[in-house]
């Protein structure tokens, strides 16, 4: 009985993994947009931009305040009503690149006001540019404060990932059900999906945990 | 004073915080190679005066001048101006604030490669000079946090003498220091001080005030409230806030 599970499983087993890799993907890809839009809406917010500082509040707004799963079905559905139509591909991207860039604009102005005042002070009485202060003190220092908030949040994006078998996208989800669809042995393919899941999300928390110890080494003070 | 000779001129300083005067009409001629001190109470304004200096506040209303050069603070000062005066006036502050993410030398080094422009080379060497002049040659490679609050201090002086300013500003430098640890500071600002540098420096410490200071300033309420010789104010005070306040603090 045992065994037969385990050869079952070998036999999904390339199928999830081409699941996973779908999954790893669109979450890498979302993390890539979405974190580089999250930093320049921390720095615009950080520097009191008045040019970018109602659509910046709208899209932090709704990419928090929705529902992953709408703001997918939204993207998807909605867009084409607006003349643009994605792929599911694109579609599961941008959206999760919006969620991601809704939380990690906060994570990261939280981090960048945690910046000591006085070594702004410091850095503006020794004549230095407002770029360089922000170059050189606010951002290096900022990101790593936010750093393993960031990484915590990249693990969670990850298993947000799944909710894009609700558009029918290929990922781990998605491969899991259409096999147990067949198979009729849902449970046993979930079982399998979910240590995938796992195998990827605890040892990436282990890492976040080893890394965040070594980034506070020279900051006790 | 020395009308003509002055390196740095207040005329009628004022700055308000939220109807509060912290500055309230400052005027203050100080000749090159020059050593003031500043003492009186807490909120008196010592602070945000040395601030107005380098323009961390703006004044409300009221002329400062550097080395002759008329800075019109109730205009929108330029960028350039602000970074011309602030390269002439160095700053220490209470809480040393050095960049904890850079290593002592890197401190030192980055202004001086960002405003002045120096290669990294000769911003190395001119930072380790001044790190041996503070005594902390063998700190150049180590973290802030690795530094004592006194050598931080020193590390601080030397970050802000590296841009060769020709006015230094101190702000209460040893106040959130244990004693032995501000006289390691008050050592270097004296040797400072016998370079003829020009310094303002705000302080409880009435020792470093007598035997260093040219000048000694009371300040009270946002103004000063008598100046003049150390020992001549030390001893012989005209007002009797200003009694009240040096009987304060020997008491400590
Ligand atoms: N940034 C600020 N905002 C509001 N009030 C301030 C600010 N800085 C100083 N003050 C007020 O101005 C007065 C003078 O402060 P300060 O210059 O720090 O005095 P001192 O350095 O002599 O203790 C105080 O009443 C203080 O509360
Ligand atoms: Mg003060």
């Amino acid at each position: 009985m045992k065994s037969a599970i385990f050869s079952d499983w070998a036999e999904w087993l390339p199928r999830l993994l081409d699941g996973l890799w779908v999954s790893v993907q669109v979450t890498g890809l979302s993390l890539i947009i979405g974190l580089v839009v999250g930093l320049l809406l921390a720095l615009a917010a950080f520097a009191r931009t008045r040019l970018l500082t109602w659509p910046a509040v709208l899209l932090v707004e709704i990419g928090r305040g929705m529902p992953a799963l709408v703001m997918l079905q939204l993207v998807y559905f909605g867009l084409p009503s607006v003349g643009l139509t994605l792929e599911t591909y694109a579609a599961v991207v941008l959206a999760l690149s919006l969620t991601t860039a809704a939380y990690t604009s906060e994570i990261i102005r939280a981090g960048l006001r945690a910046v000591p005042d006085g070594e702004l002070e410091a850095a503006d009485a020794l004549g230095m540019s407002r770029s360089d202060v922000m170059r050189f003190v606010v951002i290096p220092q900022g990101l790593r404060i936010a750093l393993p908030t960031l990484l915590g949040f990249a693990i969670l994006i990850f298993q947000i990932s799944s909710l894009a078998f609700s558009l029918g996208l290929p990922e781990l989800l998605s491969q899991a059900y259409s096999i147990g669809a067949n198979t009729f042995r849902y449970l046993d393919v979930l079982t399998l999906a979910g240590l995938l899941y796992l195998a990827v999300t605890i040892p990436a928390g282990w890492l976040v945990a080893r890394f965040e110890r070594r980034l506070s080494r020279h900051l006790t003070t | 004073m020395k009308q003509a000779e002055s390196i740095l001129s207040l005329r009628d300083v004022e700055k308000t915080f939220a109807g509060h005067k912290a500055v309230d009409g400052v005027s203050l001629d100080i000749a090159r190679g020059e050593v003031v001190a500043v003492i009186g109470p807490s909120g008196s304004g010592k602070s945000t005066m040395l601030r107005c200096i380098n323009l961390l506040e703006v004044p409300d209303s009221g002329t400062i001048s550097v080395d002759g050069k008329n800075l019109d603070t109730s205009g929108t000062v330029s960028a350039r101006d602000l970074t011309q005066l602030r390269r002439r006036v160095g700053m220490v502050f209470q809480s040393f604030n050095l960049f904890p993410h850079m290593t002592v030398l890197r401190n030192i080094s980055l202004p001086q490669e960002r405003v002045l422009g120096r290669s990294r080379e000769e911003a190395d060497r001119r930072s380790m000079e001044l790190l041996e002049r503070v005594g902390l040659q063998q700190k150049a490679d180590a973290y802030p946090a690795k530094c004592s609050g006194g050598q931080q201090q020193r590390v601080a002086i030397a970050r802000a003498l590296a841009l060769d300013p020709e006015i230094m500003l101190f702000d209460e430098p040893t106040s959130a220091l244990d004693p032995e640890l501000g006289l390691e500071v008050l050592a270097v600002m004296r040797q400072l001080a016998d370079t003829g540098m020009t310094m303002i420096v705000v302080t409880h410490e009435i020792h470093f005030a007598a035997t260093v200071a040219d000048r000694l300033i009371v300040m009270a309420d946002g103004r000063i409230l008598e100046q003049g010789p150390p020992q001549q104010v030390l001893d012989d005070p005209q007002h009797a806030r200003t009694r009240t306040f040096l009987s304060a603090i020997k008491d400590r």
